[in-house]
């Protein structure tokens, strides 16, 4: 055969040449696949992200064209008391959400982890606000609290209780937000905790309850910290996503076209697309950016302390 | 706390009628939303409300329909949920399948950066969004509303993952046999990703079905709005009367909610992988 005749030099540099074709029309094709992706996300991500720092440093009003003021916004950010008030509110109902979140959605987790009987229809139960629109969630939740004819009053009215305003009074407000935050989350914890205790591995609490370990031990020293990386997991997302509430609050807190409990993200969208200052409003959401940003960094920074990888 | 630990029949029946409970405070929003949607109006001014209407007015959700173009609104709905379920699910699982399976220089660097994308919120990108928007003249449209939400770093992410658990050979056999790498994709590895593709589907539709903000941001026009917008708008606006409100509000949420109930197993699967990966 000619092939078997040519020098073992040649062999290997016609082997490589192929080689090398291969792995570039690989790449092509690569490149083929991830390109619909790239291009939008380069469109909708890269450039949407430049210009957004760009215009922070501008004052426009989508009329004429942007007016560079340098770091003015980002002063007025630190002088603006309405941005304080849309902080504080979003860190009044995003810290309780997440916490007691996370304890009811592991005592609903533990429950149904038994060999109880109908548990995906509990866990269906428990799940079906996670489902449902945040939008429907307000409308319905603020009938429900409706001061004068919904049935919470009309519940604490007959059993001789006062009837709270709930949702114009800022405080009552926090409140209520937070329940219905609650319970239109807790079923997606629920099943991530669901998740995580099945894969801790039973010979671990047979051990234990040979040693003598009692049900409140076992939970105390083999669940907790072998749960805490999805714990972990889940306040981080939790605190990501409760700053950023919007539509559900905007809905349940608009009375008479007013917010009583305007949260960041609304204040954004207000600053924006209703009083037209766009560079301010994006300055706001970079300073949301960055807030969650440090959140997470701290979460990660704190997680070495208490949370156990196995 | 293992499935064995409750083993007395007393323990057993405590732990029904606390879940039972439980899951019935759970439901009673919808309860109190349906039974307020079928009231007349004068059961809705009452100090006591009771559960069970005096009389039951189905005309309530067909004066939804009369009061707003509700009709469109919800085809509306039903069309941008499919196109940008099906635009999500193709394009993102084009792209976990090449940075999966396929070897190119920069893939690392672009997946971290798509992972990077993961992290900055929708609000500070929305309005540089409405400028190109504008400059495309897309508000208003369809492609206003579908385009820019059908790439997620979040779908290239979990099917990456998913793609990268089916056994290399897999694409190694298929190569010799001459296929190119899209034959590959489109005949060996979407089919083999069907319980991924379903997971992340179903988590796609349910963000487009609720999404507000864009569709907020990127309409104005009564007959190009989708449910949500169209719910936290009309209050007061043209729904007045709170039993027709509602009625809207069950008609957005109840059919993707029964839809869901099918597909509880998938979808539960699904939302736990999203949160262990």
């Amino acid at each position: 055969m000619k092939t078997a005749e040519l020098s073992a030099g040649t062999h290997r540099r016609v082997r490589l040449f192929g080689r090398n074709q291969q792995a570039r029309s690989e790449s092509l094709w690569a490149y083929l696949l991830i390109a619909p992706m790239m291009i939008g996300f380069s469109v909708f991500f890269l450039i949407a992200l430049g210009a957004s720092l760009v215009l922070t440093f501008t004052s426009w009003d989508m009329l004429t064209s942007p007016v560079w003021i340098g770091f003015g916004n980002y002063t007025q950010l630190f002088r603006d008391a309405e941005f304080r008030t849309s902080l504080w509110n979003t860190a009044a109902i995003a810290i309780p959400n997440v916490f007691f979140r996370l304890i009811f959605a592991l005592a609903l987790a533990l429950a149904l982890n038994t060999n109880i009987r109908f548990r995906s229809f509990y866990r269906m139960l428990f799940f079906m606000p996670v489902l449902t629109m945040p939008v429907a969630i307000g409308t319905i939740w603020k009938w429900l609290y409706d001061p004068a004819f919904g049935p919470i009053n009309g519940l604490l009215g007959s059993l001789g209780l006062p009837r709270p305003e709930w949702l114009s009074e800022p405080r009552t407000a926090i409140i209520a937000v937070v329940i219905v935050l609650l319970w239109s989350g807790v079923g997606y914890d629920m099943i991530i905790f669901l998740a995580g205790l099945q894969t801790i591995p039973r010979d671990y609490y047979d051990a234990a309850a040979m040693d003598g370990a009692s049900a409140w031990q076992r939970f105390r020293d083999i669940t907790v910290p072998l749960l805490t990386p999805t714990t972990f997991f889940l306040s981080v997302i939790g605190i990501i996503f409760s700053l950023q509430v919007f539509d559900l609050v905007y809905v349940m807190t608009r009375i008479d076209q007013t917010n009583q409990l305007p949260t960041v993200v609304y204040y954004i969208y207000e600053e924006g697309f209703r009083n037209f200052r766009m560079g301010y409003a994006i300055t706001v959401a970079w300073a949301l950016l960055a807030i969650i940003l440090v959140f997470t960094l701290l979460q990660f920074r704190l997680q070495r302390r208490w949370v156990h990888y196995a | 706390m293992t499935r064995q630990a409750i083993k007395p029949t007393l323990g057993r029946l405590g732990l029904h009628a606390v879940l039972l409970s439980v899951g019935l405070l759970f439901m009673f929003p919808f309860i109190w939303s349906i039974s307020t949607s079928l009231k007349p109006v004068s059961d809705l001014f009452q100090v006591t409300p009771s559960l069970i209407p005096s009389e039951y007015r189905w005309q309530n959700y067909s004066d939804v329909f009369s009061s707003v173009p509700f009709l469109r609104i919800y085809a509306n709905t039903i069309f941008v949920t499919i196109a940008r379920t099906i635009g999500q699910v193709l394009i993102a699982s084009l792209a976990a399948f090449a940075f999966s399976q396929l070897k190119f220089p920069g893939r690392d660097f672009l997946f971290f950066l798509l992972l990077a994308g993961l992290m900055v919120p929708d609000q500070v990108l929305i309005v540089p969004r409405f400028i190109i928007m504008r400059q495309l003249d897309w508000f208003d449209t369809y492609q206003g509303l579908i385009i820019p939400l059908i790439f997620s770093s979040f779908g290239v992410f979990l099917l990456r993952q998913f793609f990268l658990g089916i056994p290399k050979e897999f694409y190694e056999a298929a190569k010799l046999e001459g296929a190119n790498p899209f034959q590959i994709y489109w005949d060996i590895y979407l089919p083999l990703a069907r319980p991924a593709l379903a997971a992340f589907g179903f988590l796609a539709m349910l963000f487009s079905w609720n999404e507000f903000l864009w569709a907020l941001t990127v309409t104005g026009d009564s007959n190009m709005r989708v449910l949500s917008v169209g719910i936290a708008l009309f209050q007061g606006q043209f729904f007045t009367n709170n039993a027709i409100l509602l009625a809207a509000a069950n008609m957005a949420t109840f059919p993707l909610l029964i839809a869901f109930l099918f597909f509880q197993k998938q979808l539960v699967e699904g939302i736990a992988l999203s949160g262990l990966k």
